[in-house]
């Protein structure tokens, strides 16, 4: 069981590139962390700190009470599942797990009970005698699971362990990694890019980008209230739409975005938040899902355009639609069928808007509070 | 309706056919003269071990020997047990009935010990300075890497030939001239970064992930090394062995320039001594040249087996 600290730490590479920039953050003990955001934004970089794979150039790398900067990789208490599962080829599946045990002099009884009740655990038991040759994609990263679990680490760290399994397995697999977080009771970090993985997983989530820390919340905090338009486009499919514009006052303490031939009225704590920013050059934010078909009167809390695309994805369908100019994408149930050129009216649902500053980005709502 | 064929076009079918047969043939010869070209001295060396003096310099030539004997090995297990070589002893022998035996013959089995103990000293050292050494270039990045490499590299990029007074000099300063010592510290300047190249390669091939697995499975950096990379290294390293082995047991030049007597004569240079003496005993020197060869054929047949691709099949995604 282990509590993470960083305390502004940085990763400076010898090639000048500063991988991580002043990152604070604390991981409660048992918590399950995701570190989400694009390739290069820093957080293999950071977990491979947390494994000792990595030097912390800068700040301070603190478990529990202990600060390890500079403690090597095998003296902690860790765990690593890798990407591409780095299982030992020239072992068997029952070397691979019990490996660790044995780097930890571990008697030849207690390897055999835990490489077994892991490998009875993650339904391997009959390939323990294989090479990770004549595995599967899927067997060999059940197998990367049990090498990792087998030795019941303080931290147990994932670098994109799903990204190289097909759709039906990595859904099925990410409840298995669910329950093991349940069951191990030990501290989770869990890097991806994947959106869908880190809302599914994650207790809290940790968007990065450019080796910065974007925004640390629950997944409903950074879907819901995104902190900036980087957070607010990272996540959504299809991407958030934008649209720039200022705010305008109205009576009665009202106020609404406007821009050409468009004109929002925002609910009362919105407007509440945005008090005195009237006239504030701003990007309106609405997510792809947060329309209705509908016939709202035009110019008011709907959008006029005409139809652009339709792709239907089973369950609903995506819709391009051309709105002065530009191209946004909406997400709409598939019941209505919509020709290409076709106009149409989508009625927004003003309580999920979201307004940024057109400058620096951040929102001016969640950020208000 | 039926598919009728075209008339009066070219037969691609029965064309393809006979082509594959002309490449086929082409290669069969080819590999043919070539092996013949390989094998034919050497064929001859083994023959010649086997027949007499007078056999082997007949007319035409016996491929296959008509009477096999026994003697020239017989002669170099007991020269000098009887009574020591001198001119006396030699010039009443005849040479064309293949009694004749050179001055040095019974330094022949200690030169071999000589050539034994240097190569195996060269693999064995080659091993313990250049596997670390290319782990280190090709896992761990530190400053001065890529100058290291170069710097490894640049010292192939000179001829022997032209350090061999600058090694002499350094050799007789350290009192080492006539010394297996000598021949081993040469040699392995000569070998070391051929050695920690063809590694530095293998090296790189491997997966950071393994390493990485390996150090937080709970291995350091030389556990990771000996416990992961060796294992799966053993094609590398087999061809390092073998490519060192080789050159130390075949080096001419060095040794004739750093020994003088049979205490650090190798191999190659006593063979030399043979044809300088004032007859040629073809039968004797080529039974001396079949023993020569026979360690690096061991060697090669011991090792080549481990001479196999895609140990690291299964470590990752493919």
């Amino acid at each position: 069981m282990a509590r993470i600290r960083f305390t502004n730490v940085n990763k400076k590479y010898a090639n000048g590139f500063h991988a991580v920039r002043n990152l604070n953050l604390d991981i409660e003990d048992r918590e399950f962390i995701v570190l989400l955001g694009p390739s290069g934004c820093g957080k293999s970089t950071t977990l491979n700190m947390i494994a000792g794979l990595e030097e912390v150039s800068d700040g301070d790398l603190i478990f529990d009470e202990q600060v390890v900067n500079y403690v090597p990789p095998h003296k902690r208490d860790v765990a690593m599942v890798f990407q591409s599962y780095a299982l030992y080829p020239h072992k068997t599946v029952y070397d691979n797990i019990g490996f660790g045990l044995k780097m930890r002099n571990a008697s030849k009884e207690e390897i055999d009970e835990r490489v077994q009740d892991a490998a009875k655990k993650l339904e391997i038991s009959h390939l323990l005698d294989r090479r990770p040759s004549q595995l599967s994609g899927g067997q060999r990263q059940r197998v990367a699971l049990g090498r990792a679990m087998v030795r019941d680490p303080s931290v147990f760290l994932m670098d994109e362990p799903l990204s190289n399994l097909d759709a039906a397995l990595r859904i099925s697999m990410r409840a298995e990694i669910k329950e093991l977080h349940r069951a191990m009771e030990t501290t989770f970090v869990y890097v991806t890019h994947d959106q869908a993985e880190a809302l599914t997983l994650a207790d809290r989530i940790v968007v990065m980008n450019d080796g910065v820390v974007q925004q640390i919340g629950t997944p409903d905090d950074i879907y819901e209230r995104p902190a900036n338009t980087f957070v607010a486009s990272f996540l959504g499919s299809p991407p958030i739409n934008y649209f720039d514009g200022v705010l305008e006052a109205g009576p009665d303490d009202e106020m609404a975005f406007v821009r050409d031939g468009l004109r929002l009225v925002l609910p009362a704590d919105h407007a509440a938040r945005l008090k005195g920013q009237e006239g504030r050059a701003v990007r309106l934010g609405i997510r792809a899902e947060d329309v209705a078909e509908g016939t709202a009167e035009p110019g008011y809390n709907a959008l006029n355009g005409t139809v652009n695309s339709v792709l239907p994805v089973g369950s609903d369908q995506y819709l391009g639609m051309d709105f002065g100019g530009e191209e946004l994408f909406f997400r709409v149930g598939k019941d209505l069928r919509h020709a290409f050129g076709e106009s149409i009216t989508l009625a927004v649902d003003l309580n999920r808007l979201h307004v940024f500053d057109r400058e620096t980005g951040q929102s001016l709502i969640w950020n208000a509070a | 309706m039926p598919i009728t064929p075209p008339v009066d076009t070219i037969d691609y079918r029965r064309r393809q056919k006979i082509g594959r047969i002309v490449q086929r043939l082409v290669i069969v010869v080819s590999a043919i003269v070539l092996a013949a070209y390989i094998l034919a001295p050497v064929s001859w060396l083994v023959s010649s071990a086997f027949q007499t003096e007078t056999e082997i310099v007949s007319i035409p030539p016996h491929w296959i020997p008509e009477e096999p004997t026994l003697r020239n090995f017989e002669a170099i297990f007991t020269a000098g047990n009887d009574e020591p070589v001198t001119y006396e002893t030699r010039s009443g022998a005849d040479p064309a009935a293949g009694d004749f035996i050179p001055s040095t013959a019974e330094n022949l089995l200690p030169s071999m010990a000589n050539s034994l103990i240097v190569s195996i000293l060269v693999v064995i050292l080659n091993l313990l300075v250049g596997v670390p050494a290319a782990y280190a270039i090709a896992k761990i990045r530190f400053w001065g890497r890529n100058a290291s490499v170069y710097f490894i590299l640049i010292t192939r990029v000179i001829p022997d030939i032209a350090l061999v007074v600058p090694f002499f000099l350094v050799i007789r300063k350290l009192g080492m001239l006539d010394t297996l010592g000598s021949l081993v510290i040469t040699y392995l300047a000569i070998t070391v970064p051929f050695t920690v190249f063809i590694l530095i390669q293998y090296f790189e091939g491997l997966p950071d992930e393994l390493d990485k697995a390996a150090r937080v499975d709970g291995c350091s950096r030389l556990q990771a090394l000996i416990k992961v990379f060796l294992p799966l290294s053993l094609p590398s390293l087999v061809a390092v062995v073998l490519f060192t082995f080789l050159t130390s047991w075949n080096e001419f030049l060095l040794a004739l320039m750093f020994t003088q007597t049979s205490a650090s004569q190798t191999l190659p240079i006593l063979l030399a001594s043979f044809t300088s003496d004032f007859t040629v005993s073809f039968s004797f020197l080529n039974a001396a040249g079949v023993l020569a060869v026979v360690p690096p054929v061991i060697v090669a047949i011991v090792f080549e087996r481990y001479i196999v691709s895609g140990l690291t099949a299964g470590a990752v995604k493919g």
